[in-house]
Order: C-alpha cells, then sequence, then structure tokens
C-alpha cells in the first residue's frame, strides 16, 4: 500500500472501530428516586370530591414511572401501592440517600393554589471542602440546593413549554431536607385559566401533560450532566 | 244564610293571615341573606382611645406565592410578648376576610407567644430573641393542606414578626404547647426559623 492509501485506511479503521464503540456504549441508566408522599393512615391532603393527596400522588407516580423507564431511566420508589404502614420521612430520605440517585423527585398534589409547584429545599446552599466530613442529617440537602436549583428550572422551563403554569418557591420541608442527591418537591395543583373552567388535578390529561414535561426536563438534565462529567464522549 | 257582618270579617281574617303569613317569609328571607351574606365587616376592631402606629404586614398571595410587605396603622400593646400575640391575631383575621388572596378559616390561631434569650446565636452576634408561637389546635386542624400554602402562613408570620420585632432572631412552633411536626402535613414545624425579611416574589425558570 502506498502511504497515501495507508494513511487512508488507517484514519477509515479509526473511524470505524470510534463508531462501533459509541454504538456499544449504551447510555447509562441513570437512577431516578421517587417519593409518592403520604399513604396509608396518612392520607395527605384532602381535595374536592373526596380525593385523597395519597392516591393522587401514587398515581401520578405511577403515570411518571411509566414514562421515565420508556425514556430509559431506572426508578427507585417508596411505594407502588398504598401501604398499610408507609415508611417515615427520616425512612423515605435513608432509602434515597443510600440507592445515590441522580435526581430525586418528591410528588404532591393540593387543592391550594394554581399550576405546578416545584419547591427547592429553603436550606442555605452548603458547599463541602471535605468530601468525607459528616453532614448533619437536618441539613444534609445543604451541599446539593445548588444542584437542585438548577433542576428545578430545568423542570420549571419545561413545564412552560408545555403551556403550564409554574412557580419556583422554595420551604423547609421533610424529607427534602434530609436527601443528598439534587432533589425537589412537585406539587400539582389545580389549572384555572381565566377564560375557562378548572382543571382538577385528578385529571388524566392534565397529569400526563405534567409527566411528560418532567421526564422531558430529566432527559435534557442527564445530557447535561453527563456532558459536563465526560461520560459521553 | 250567614249574615253579613260574618261574611266581612271571615274575609277580613283571611287577609290578615295572607298578610301575616307574606310578612313572616319575606322576615325569613331577610334573616337568611342576613345570616348567609359573607363576614366582609369582620373581624370588627374594638373602639380603643389608644394611640395608633405603623405597622408592617407581610402578606401572602397564594396564586403567585409571593409575599408582599403592606403598612397598616392599629394600636398595639408596648410589653413585647403580648405585642407580637395581639399582632399576629391581626395577621391571621386578615387572612380570614372572605377578599384576602391567601384565605384561612376565622377564628383565634394563636395561644401564646413566649420570648426566651436565644440560646444558639449567629456565630459573632449578640444573643437575640427566640419567638416560641403556640398555636391553636383547631387552626392547625383547619388549615389548608399543600407545600406552597402552608409555607406561604409561616413565611406571612415571620416576615411580619421580624418588621415589629427586631430583636426576634429565630422562630420556633409548638402547638396546643407540644412540638408538632408540620403545619397541615407539609411545612417543617419541628425547625427553628431564623427571623428574616421574608419578602418575596418567585422568579420564573430562565433559560440557561
Amino acid at each position: 500500500m502506498t502511504p497515501p492509501r495507508r494513511h487512508l485506511a488507517a484514519l477509515l479503521l479509526t473511524l470505524l472501530t470510534g463508531a462501533a464503540a459509541q454504538a456499544q456504549q449504551p447510555t447509562p441508566r441513570t437512577l431516578i428516586f421517587l417519593d409518592p408522599a403520604h399513604g396509608g393512615p396518612d392520607p395527605g391532603a384532602h381535595l374536592p370530591n373526596n380525593l385523597l393527596e395519597k392516591d393522587l400522588t401514587l398515581a401520578f407516580a405511577t403515570r411518571l414511572r411509566a414514562q421515565l423507564s420508556a425514556a430509559g431511566f431506572a426508578i427507585i420508589s417508596t411505594h407502588d401501592t398504598d401501604p398499610a404502614v408507609p415508611f417515615p420521612t427520616d425512612q423515605r430520605a435513608e432509602i434515597a440517600n443510600h440507592a445515590h440517585p441522580f435526581a430525586c423527585l418528591i410528588l404532591h398534589a393540593t387543592s391550594s393554589g394554581s399550576g405546578v409547584h416545584i419547591i427547592t429545599s429553603s436550606l442555605a446552599p452548603n458547599e463541602l471542602d471535605d468530601p468525607h466530613a459528616s453532614i448533619p442529617w437536618n441539613t444534609a440537602q445543604s451541599a446539593s440546593v445548588p444542584q437542585s436549583l438548577a433542576l428545578a428550572n430545568e423542570i420549571g422551563l419545561s413545564l412552560e413549554h408545555a403551556k403550564l403554569p409554574v412557580i419556583l418557591g422554595r420551604a423547609s420541608l421533610r424529607p427534602l431536607d434530609n436527601l443528598v442527591c439534587p432533589a425537589v418537591a412537585i406539587e400539582i395543583a389545580p389549572l384555572t385559566p381565566t377564560d375557562a373552567g378548572a382543571t382538577p388535578v385528578s385529571d388524566a390529561n392534565y397529569q400526563q401533560t405534567v409527566a411528560k414535561a418532567i421526564v422531558a426536563a430529566l432527559t435534557s438534565w442527564r445530557t447535561h450532566t453527563l456532558a459536563a462529567a465526560g461520560v459521553s464522549r | 244564610m250567614i249574615p253579613r257582618y260574618q261574611r266581612i270579617l271571615f274575609w277580613s281574617l283571611v287577609g290578615a293571615i295572607l298578610l301575616m303569613v307574606a310578612f313572616l317569609l319575606r322576615g325569613c328571607e331577610q334573616a337568611h341573606k342576613r345570616l348567609g351574606a359573607p363576614t366582609s365587616d369582620t373581624p370588627i376592631a374594638a373602639p380603643t382611645s389608644a394611640s395608633t402606629e405603623d405597622i408592617t404586614l407581610y402578606l401572602a398571595n397564594d396564586a403567585d406565592a409571593s409575599i408582599t410587605p403592606s403598612t397598616e396603622s392599629i394600636s398595639l400593646p408596648q410589653e413585647p410578648a403580648i405585642r407580637a400575640r395581639a399582632l399576629l391575631d391581626h395577621l391571621l383575621a386578615a387572612y380570614a376576610l372572605p377578599s384576602s388572596a391567601h384565605p384561612l378559616q376565622a377564628g383565634p390561631a394563636v395561644d401564646d407567644v413566649f420570648l426566651l434569650t436565644d440560646p444558639q446565636p449567629a456565630p459573632g452576634e449578640q444573643p437575640g430573641q427566640l419567638a416560641v408561637i403556640n398555636l391553636r389546635g383547631a387552626f392547625v386542624n383547619n388549615h389548608p393542606s399543600g407545600i406552597q400554602v402552608e409555607s406561604l402562613t409561616v413565611q406571612s408570620i415571620i416576615g411580619t414578626l421580624h418588621a415589629a420585632l427586631p430583636q426576634i432572631t429565630s422562630i420556633r412552633f409548638l402547638v396546643d404547647g407540644q412540638p408538632h411536626d408540620t403545619l397541615a402535613g407539609h411545612a417543617d414545624l419541628l425547625h427553628t426559623y431564623p427571623a428574616t425579611d421574608t419578602a418575596a416574589k418567585p422568579m420564573p425558570p430562565t433559560e440557561p
């Protein structure tokens, strides 16, 4: 082979090997922690039409779980059915913290306000200088607050693109304050447009739109995060 | 044959009965309207001869999750703990008005406010006061349930106390004298909140 042909063959081989390697390397299955809030003897909020918050959060979690699985996410959930004895909030946080998930979503529903409320912990951000330093349980989320705020913004943008009203807020809430992953609480409130009747939280289309927007946001968040970490290269 | 005067008497009595029935129905209707009307004029401020002063209430709005300072002129006692309680009573009574943007059920909400020396002052700062707010169980049981709505109540209380009594540096909550996990299932009441200016208007999400 003449030198130019040899170079061309080497380049082709390199490209083919690279393409094959990329095809064999699947997108890493990132783990999402889902916590449908309340359950068992704790019904949560009493919503119109005798609906209970615990039933709505569970129904929404099932819907979201299916869509997340379809998008290539692995899911860990605190419960998939209404438990007789639910995990206390501290134990829910322990489950999440042991699993080291990519993102933690705590699901709530309310009849107050309008649209979707994305809540981040109100703890002040606290960068850990020593990664092995012990973290106080009550302020465990403080080290992850910047990532949680970025995740909340990403989900908020995605909901806005889906033409849903969004409010980004902060609150002191358990188990949100005890999680060491990027974490947000998603509270679904009725849709109350000025020109039409209110859409209740239990509306299947409304829930589906919210779930789709959350999955789109997490997919985008995964792409950004993995790109920043150099995994996809 | 019925005499003429008896017929006149009979029809006069029938007429009187009909008039009385109409009068009673009208009275019932008016009473029903009065009882069913929104209590737009409650709570009625007691007449007072004490001098009034300008205070700032941090008012919550469920629609946009904002907390907005609003100045009012009211009469308050001077003793700090009683002043704090009267202020919170006034704030929470405002939320019971039909025009409230953060509607809460009417009724007494705060049992007591205790002011103690803050056992854990911020590093490098003089110890301020810890306000312990003892809420009534009835208020907590009737409070709307939700992260945002409960958090707004807590932030409204904190902002209003901070503005009126700046010596308060941190705030804790009790319910009927006991520690209580949450306000109505969500907002953490076991947390010690720093007393800060809580005026806020949430920003929309921004493009990265």
